[in-house]
C-alpha cells in the first residue's frame, strides 16, 4: 500500500542514456521505460509475459520487461526499438519489417523487431525454423507471422552482406 | 492459488537426532535457504527475516513460522505466515519421520503454499515453477544441514546459446542471498550493493551478449523506401496507441469485478478505497444509475427490456462484471484501492449453456421475462415440397460453433475527458466505428456532436473493440467526477478474457437436409441458437447478419432457419473477424460434408455437384452474390496443394492405419454493410444504407491532404488512399498526405464510419475518389482560367514545379501552389464566377442500397462478395488426438486488388485467426460460470510456431458493384475453420466419427476416438 511504500534507487542505461530514478520496488521495468523515461515504443499486451510486445534487451539479452522489476535491472543496459535507429538511418531489421510487411496494425511489432535483433546478434544464419523458436514468445495477431519470417530472413541476408 | 509438492530424501543422521532439529524452530528456521535474521516470539514461534524477490531485489520480509505439530520422534509439521509483495502467503511444511535399517532416516516431506494477492496477476502462470524451485531448495538445504560436510552441486559454466547462459546467470542470481550468508560476518549487511555485484563469469558472459548486440546495431546501415506510410512511426515506436497518450493531470481508473458469474450485490464498501491517499474517486452501479440511462438495446421487445449500464447494478451477470470503478493518480494506486474495496455478495443460480438458458428456469434479466432475447423465422421456398420429393434425407444432431476471441494485442483502452469547454467529451480511445458515440449520447445524454472522438493508432480489434463504449462512458462520468480531470483506463488481459473479447457462439439442432439422387442438396432446415453472454450490446445484429451469406456458396433455393438468441452467465460477445456469417458458413460446410461422406460422395465431387455457377447470383433472401467462379477456385487450389499426390498419399496412410485427411473449406467474405438489415432485428430501426464520407483539400502550399471516415487498426488505409489519389492526380503517393486515423473534428463523421464489415476497400476508396473527382473539377475551373484553356484540353500531372495541370500534351500548366493561392491568399485575382470554389471537398458514398422488408426477411443485406477457398490436409495422432497440418493451400477472390501486399497481408492473417481458432483457441467455462481461460496462457492464441506456411494464390473477378471492381475482403470468412473440421472429419470418418464442433483441439479428438458416435448422431434416410 501507498502508505508503506519505500522507494529504491536504480539508474539504469537506456539506448546509450543514463536514467537515475527512486522507484517502489514493485514498479515493473516496462513501467520504468514508458512511465519514468516515457519511451512508449515498449508495449503491454498481456502482464504474463506470453505476448512479448514488451520484449527489450537487457545486458545484451533478450527480455520480457513486463515480468522484470526495474530494480532488477539497477546498473544494466537496456536497448529498445528507439535504440534501433542511429542518426536517422533504419536498422536493416526495421527495413525489413516494412519491405516484406511483417507488420499490420504495429503493436506487436517493437517486441518482434528486438527479439528478431537478439536471435540475428546470436545466429547471423538462422533457418526458418530457428526464426520461428526464437519468435514464439512474441504474438501477433494480424500477419500471420508469414512475413515476419520473410522480413527476418530478409534482414539476415543484408546484415550479412553488410 | 495453492500449490502443493511431496518428496522424501535419507540422511545418515538417526531419527530422534533429526526430530530434534527438526522440531526446534531455533535449529530448524537458520537452515531455511533465504534465512536473514531471526527472534523467538515463545518456544514454538519464531519470527524469521528471510530475504525476498529475485535477483536483485534486496528487500527482507517477515515470517511468522510456528511449529504446529511436534510428535516425536515422527512428525514435525511447520505453519508459516507473512505478507510479501502486495499479497500474502502461507506456507505448510510437514516432515514424517521413518527410522532405516541402516541406522539413517528417511524423511517424507509434504510442502504447500497458498499465495493471495497481487503478485499472482504478476507472476501468473510462472509463479508455480518459482514455487517448486524454492521448495527444491529448502529441502535441498535441509539434506546440506541435516548431512555435514555435504555439498550442494553448483552450476557449471558452458557455452550455448543465449537461453541457457540466460538460465545460468538467472541461477546465479538466486544463488547470491547464498553467497552472502557464505561470506564473513557482516557483509550480508551490505545489502543491495552486495547483491547487485554480479560474479566474474556473469559479467564475462553480459559483456559478450552486449558486444554482440552492438556489432549488430552497428551494421552498415543503406536507407530504403518503406512499403507503407504508417510503417514509418510503427516499427521506431512512435506510433501513438492510446496508453502511450498521457495529457497533463491525466488520472487512472481501474475496476473491482466480479467473481462471481451471477449473485446479487448485497453490500458495497468503498470506505477504506476511498480513504487512501491518491485515490479520487470510487464510483458504483447505484450512483451512475442515477447519472446516466441505460445503453440503448439494438433489439426490439423484450430485448429493449435489458437494463445494460456501465457498471452492475444490483446483480453481477458474468464473471468480470465491473462492480466498482477505482479512480487514482496513478495505475498502481487505483489497483491498490481496488483491493480495498468490499463487496459482499449472494450467489445466484448459474446459466452456461443455450440449453439451461432456453428453459428459463433462471433469469439474466428478470425485467425481459425470458433468457431470449431474439426470435426469428428465416423461411424460403417451398421446404415441404423439396422434402416430400427427396432421394435421401440426412439428420444431424446437434453441431456446435465454440466461443473464441480475436484478441487483438492490444486490449480496449481509452482516455476520456469531460469537456466543459466542448460541452461534452473528448476521447482518444481504440474503438473502431461511430456507433459507441451514439450509445454514448444516448446514455449520458449528451449531444453526439458534443462527443469528440479521435482514434489514432490501434494495436488490431478484429470488431472486438465495438465492444469498448460501456468503458468509454464509465471514464467520461470518472472525469466529470474528478472536475474534467483526463482519465483513462486501459484493459488487462484477464479483463479483457473475461469481458472484452468474446465472440458468439452458436448451436444447431435438428438439422434435416433434402438431397435429390444425384446428391444436389435441395432443402435445409435447422434451428439455431446463439449465445451472446450476459448483454447483448451489438449482438442482436448477428441476428440477421449471418443470412447475408444464408445458403453459402450453395445453389439450394428451400431453407428454413429457426433463429434465436439467448443470454447466459457468460461475458458479454463482440463481432469477432468474420462476424456471424463465419458461424454459419461453418454450419453449411459442415452439412456438405456430412452428407458427402453419408452418400459416398467425394467431398470435391459433393461441392461441384452442389456449388453457385453463375454470377450475379440472387439468393432465396435477395442478396446478391456479384461475381466469383467457385469451380475455378477449388481448380485452382487443388492445383496449389498438389491434390491427387496427397490423395495418394492418403490412401496409402490408410492402409497403414495412419490417420490423414484432406479438408476443403469454402468461404464469403460479405463486404459493405446494408444496415437496413437492421429492420428484419427491430422493424423501428433508424439505420439503412451505408454512409462513409471522405475529405480531400489543397492545402496553402498546394499540398494534397485526405481525411477519412474509417478507423483503421492495421489495414494501411494511410498507405491506400495515398496510392489511390496519387493514381488519380497523377502525382506520386509521397505528395499525398492522409491524416492518421478517425477525428470526429474532421467532419468526415457519418452514423457509420468505421472500419468493420469488410468495407474499406468499396465505401472507403468509393468516398476518396468522389472527392477527388469534386477537386479535381474544381482544379480544373481554375486551371482553364488561369491557363486561358478549355477544361476538356486539361490533364493532371507531375511537372517541372511539382503536381499541376496543364494543357494536354504541352508543357502549359499551372501547379497546384498557384492553383491553391488563387484560392486562398490571392483571391482578388479571382473572377467573381469562381469565388465559390473551396478546394476542400467532401463526398459521402452511399451504396445502392434499398430498405429490405421486415416480414418476408427479404432484400440486398451486402454489396460485395470475396470469395476463398482453403484446402487443409492433416494427419491426427490416434494417441493424443493431436492435428498436424501437413499441408495448407489458400487461394482468394476478392475482385481487383487495389493493394496486393496489403490483400496478402489480411490473408495471412484471417488464416492464422481461422486456424488458432480450428486448433487452439477456446473461451470455456466451467459449470460455475468460470471462465477457464483468463489469460494468454491458458487461452494459447496461435504463435508462430503454430502456423504452418500458406500457400496462397489468387483469382480477380472484378465487382461490378464498385467503382475499382473491388471487394471487402478483411475479415476473410474464417474458412481454416471450415477446412480444418473437413479435414479432421475425413481422417476419421472410416472410425465412425462426425466432427460436429469446430475446436478441433487434442482433447475433443482424443474423446471422439474414445466414442465415437457418428451413426447415432447422423441418420440418413433413404427414399429412392
Amino acid at each position: 500500500m501507498s502508505d508503506e511504500a519505500q522507494t529504491v534507487s536504480v539508474e539504469i542505461s537506456i539506448n546509450g542514456s543514463r536514467y537515475q530514478r527512486e522507484v517502489e520496488p514493485r514498479l515493473l521495468l516496462v513501467e520504468f521505460i514508458r512511465e519514468e523515461v516515457g519511451l512508449t515504443g515498449t508495449h503491454i499486451g498481456c502482464d504474463t509475459s506470453y505476448c512479448g510486445a514488451c520484449t527489450v534487451i537487457l545486458d545484451g539479452e533478450p527480455i520480457k520487461s513486463c515480468t522484470l522489476f526495474a530494480v532488477q535491472a539497477d546498473g544494466g543496459e537496456v536497448i529498445t526499438v528507439e535504440g534501433l535507429e542511429q542518426n536517422d538511418e533504419l536498422h536493416p531489421i526495421q527495413q525489413a519489417f516494412s519491405q516484406h510487411h511483417g507488420l499490420q496494425c504495429g503493436f506487436c511489432t517493437p517486441g518482434m523487431l528486438m527479439s528478431s535483433l537478439a536471435l540475428l546478434a546470436e545466429n547471423p544464419t538462422p533457418s526458418e525454423k530457428e526464426i520461428r523458436k526464437q519468435l514464439g514468445g512474441n504474438l501477433c495477431r494480424c500477419t500471420g507471422y508469414q512475413n515476419i519470417i520473410k522480413a527476418v530472413q530478409a534482414a539476415a541476408k543484408t546484415m550479412q552482406e553488410g | 492459488m495453492e500449490m502443493k509438492f511431496d518428496g522424501s530424501f535419507d540422511v545418515d543422521l538417526p531419527r530422534n537426532e533429526v526430530f530434534e532439529i527438526l522440531s526446534d524452530p531455533r535449529k530448524f528456521a537458520p537452515m531455511l535457504p533465504t534465512f536473514h535474521s531471526m527472534e523467538m516470539k515463545d518456544d514454538r514461534t519464531a519470527l524469521v527475516r528471510i530475504k525476498v524477490g529475485i535477483g536483485r531485489i534486496s528487500g527482507t520480509a517477515s515470517t511468522e513460522l510456528t511449529l504446529e505439530e511436534a510428535d516425536a520422534p515422527v512428525r514435525a509439521r511447520y505453519v508459516g505466515r507473512g505478507k510479501v509483495m502486495q499479497g500474502a502467503y502461507q506456507m505448510i511444511s510437514a516432515f514424517d519421520l521413518e527410522a532405516m535399517p541402516n541406522g539413517g532416516t528417511r524423511i517424507n516431506w509434504m510442502g504447500e503454499t497458498q499465495l493471495v494477492g497481487k503478485i499472482l496477476s504478476l507472476a501468473g502462470g510462472g509463479l508455480r515453477g518459482y514455487a517448486e524451485k524454492e521448495i527444491n531448495r529448502l529441502i535441498g538445504s535441509l539434506q546440506e544441514g541435516l548431512t555435514p560436510g555435504a555439498e550442494l552441486p553448483k552450476a557449471k559454466p558452458k557455452h550455448e546459446g543465449w537461453l541457457a547462459r540466460s538460465i545460468r546467470r538467472l541461477r546465479h542470481q538466486d544463488d547470491q542471498p547464498q553467497a552472502a550468508e557464505e561470506a564473513p560476518e557482516g557483509a550480508a549487511q551490505q545489502g543491495a550493493e552486495t547483491l547487485a555485484q554480479q560474479p566474474q563469469e556473469v559479467q564475462v558472459i553480459q559483456k559478450e551478449a552486449r558486444q554482440r548486440i552492438a556489432q549488430a546495431l552497428g551494421v552498415n546501415r543503406q536507407q530504403k523506401p518503406l512499403s507503407r506510410k504508417e510503417d514509418n512511426r510503427l516499427i521506431r515506436g512512435r506510433g501513438l496507441f492510446v496508453d502511450d497518450y498521457k495529457p497533463g493531470g491525466t488520472l487512472h481508473m481501474a475496476l473491482v469485478r466480479s467473481p462471481y458469474a451471477h449473485a446479487k450485490i448485497l453490500n458495497i464498501d468503498t470506505s477504506a478505497a476511498d480513504a487512501l491517499p491518491g485515490v479520487f474517486c470510487t464510483l458504483s452501479g447505484d450512483e451512475i444509475s442515477k447519472q446516466c440511462q441505460p445503453f440503448l438495446q439494438i433489439g426490439p421487445e423484450p430485448c429493449d427490456a435489458i437494463k445494460d449500464y456501465p457498471l452492475a447494478v444490483g446483480k453481477v451477470r458474468y464473471q468480470g462484471d465491473p462492480v466498482v470503478a477505482v479512480v487514482a493518480e496513478s495505475l498502481r494506486l487505483a489497483q491498490d484501492a481496488v483491493q480495498l474495496v468490499e463487496v459482499e455478495y449472494e450467489t445466484l443460480d448459474v446459466i452456461i449453456t443455450c440449453e439451461q438458458a432456453l428453459q428459463n428456469d433462471v433469469l439474466i434479466h428478470e425485467e425481459m421475462g425470458t433468457n431470449t432475447d431474439w426470435q426469428g423465422v428465416y423461411e424460403y421456398g417451398d421446404l415441404d415440397k423439396a422434402f416430400s420429393e427427396a432421394a435421401h434425407i440426412v439428420k444431424i444432431d446437434k453441431l456446435h460453433f465454440h466461443r473464441f476471441g480475436s484478441t487483438a494485442v492490444e486490449p480496449n483502452a481509452v482516455v476520456a475527458t469531460w469537456d466543459d469547454s466542448l460541452g461534452g467529451i473528448d476521447y482518444l480511445a481504440n474503438t473502431i466505428m461511430t456507433i459507441p458515440i451514439t450509445m454514448i449520447s444516448m446514455a449520458l445524454g449528451v449531444s453526439a456532436d458534443r462527443i469528440r472522438l479521435r482514434t489514432h493508432d490501434i494495436g488490431g480489434s478484429f470488431g472486438n473493440k465495438i465492444g469498448n463504449y460501456p468503458y468509454m462512458a464509465l471514464a467520461a462520468l470518472a472525469s466529470r467526477k474528478t472536475g474534467g480531470r483526463p482519465v483513462k483506463w486501459v484493459e488487462t488481459r484477464s479483463e479483457h478474457m473475461q469481458a472484452g473479447s468474446q465472440g458468439s457462439e452458436r448451436s444447431y439442432f435438428d438439422t434435416e437436409v433434402a438431397l435429390d439422387e444425384n446428391g444436389v442438396i435441395t432443402a435445409l432446415k435447422s434451428r439455431h441458437v446463439d449465445d451472446c453472454g450476459a448483454y447483448p450490446r451489438y449482438e442482436p445484429l448477428g441476428c440477421v447478419i449471418w443470412s447475408q451469406v444464408l445458403p453459402a456458396a450453395y445453389k439450394l433455393r428451400n431453407m428454413r432457419i429457426d433463429f434465436s438468441q439467448v443470454v447466459t452467465n457468460k461475458g458479454p460477445a463482440a463481432p469477432n473477424r468474420g462476424y456471424s456469417r463465419l458461424p454459419h458458413m461453418w454450419f453449411m460446410e459442415r452439412v456438405v460434408d456430412i452428407c458427402a461422406h453419408k452418400l459416398d460422395i467425394p467431398a470435391d465431387e459433393m461441392r461441384l455437384r452442389n456449388y453457385i455457377r453463375d454470377f450475379p447470383y440472387e439468393t432465396p433472401n435477395g442478396c446478391v452474390y456479384d461475381s466469383g467462379d467457385f469451380v475455378a477456385l477449388l481448380n485452382k487450389a487443388k492445383d496449389l496443394i498438389g491434390w491427387d499426390e496427397w490423395q495418394q498419399k492418403r490412401e496409402k496412410a490408410k492402409k497403414e492405419g495412419r490417420l490423414m485427411g484432406i479438408g476443403i473449406g469454402t468461404t464469403l467474405d460479405s463486404g459493405t454493410n446494408n444496415f437496413g438489415q437492421s429492420v428484419i432485428v427491430n422493424p423501428d430501426s433508424p439505420f439503412s444504407g451505408n454512409a462513409v464520407p471522405a475529405m480531400i483539400k489543397l492545402d496553402i502550399d498546394g499540398s494534397v491532404s485526405v481525411a477519412v471516415g474509417s478507423f483503421p487498426h492495421g489495414q494501411g488505409h494511410e498507405t491506400v488512399v495515398s496510392q489511390v489519389v496519387a493514381e488519380e492526380l497523377g502525382i506520386t503517393p509521397e505528395m499525398v498526405n492522409v491524416a492518421v486515423g478517425f477525428d470526429t473534428a474532421r467532419n468526415v463523421h457519418s452514423g457509420q464510419c468505421g472500419t468493420y464489415a469488410s468495407q474499406f476497400a468499396v465505401t472507403g476508396l468509393s468516398a476518396v475518389h468522389g472527392a477527388t473527382e469534386m477537386l479535381k473539377k474544381e482544379l480544373k475551373e481554375l486551371a482553364a482560367f488561369s491557363l486561358e484553356a478549355a477544361e476538356d484540353d486539361l490533364e493532371f500531372g507531375l511537372g517541372d514545379m511539382g503536381p499541376e495541370v496543364r494543357v494536354k500534351g504541352t508543357d502549359r500548366g499551372i501547379n497546384f501552389w498557384a492553383l491553391s493561392n488563387l484560392v486562398n491568399a490571392n483571391s482578388a485575382r479571382l473572377p467573381q464566377a469562381l469565388r465559390s470554389l473551396n478546394l476542400n471537398c467532401r463526398y459521402t458514398y452511399r451504396p445502392p442500397f434499398e430498405v429490405p422488408d421486415p416480414e418476408s426477411k427479404f432484400g440486398n443485406l451486402t454489396l460485395t462478395y470475396a470469395m476463398q477457398t482453403h484446402l487443409a490436409v492433416v494427419e491426427i495422432d490416434p494417441h493424443t488426438g493431436q492435428v498436424k497440418i501437413l499441408d495448407y493451400g489458400i487461394v482468394d477472390d476478392c475482385g481487383k486488388m487495389i493493394n496486393p501486399m496489403i490483400v496478402e497481408g489480411q490473408l495471412h492473417g484471417g488464416a492464422a485467426h481461422g486456424l488458432g481458432a480450428a486448433l487452439l483457441e477456446n473461451l470455456p467455462y466451467d459449470e460455475s460460470g468460470n471462465v477457464l481461460a483468463g489469460s494468454f496462457t491458458d487461452y494459447a492464441p496461435i504463435t508462430i510456431n503454430n502456423v504452418p506456411k500458406l500457400k496462397l494464390d489468387h483469382m480477380e473477378s472484378p465487382s461490378p458493384f464498385s467503382y475499382n471492381g473491388a471487394k471487402g475482403m478483411g475479415e476473410g470468412g474464417g474458412a481454416p475453420l471450415h477446412a480444418i473440421s473437413s479435414a479432421v472429419q475425413d481422417a476419421l470418418i472410416d472410425k465412425g466419427i462426425i466432427v460436429r464442433g469446430s475446436h478441433c483441439s487434442p482433447n475433443r479428438i482424443f474423446e471422439m476416438l474414445q466414442q465415437p458416435d457418428g451413426d447415432q448422431v447422423v441418420t440418413v434416410e433413404r427414399r429412392a
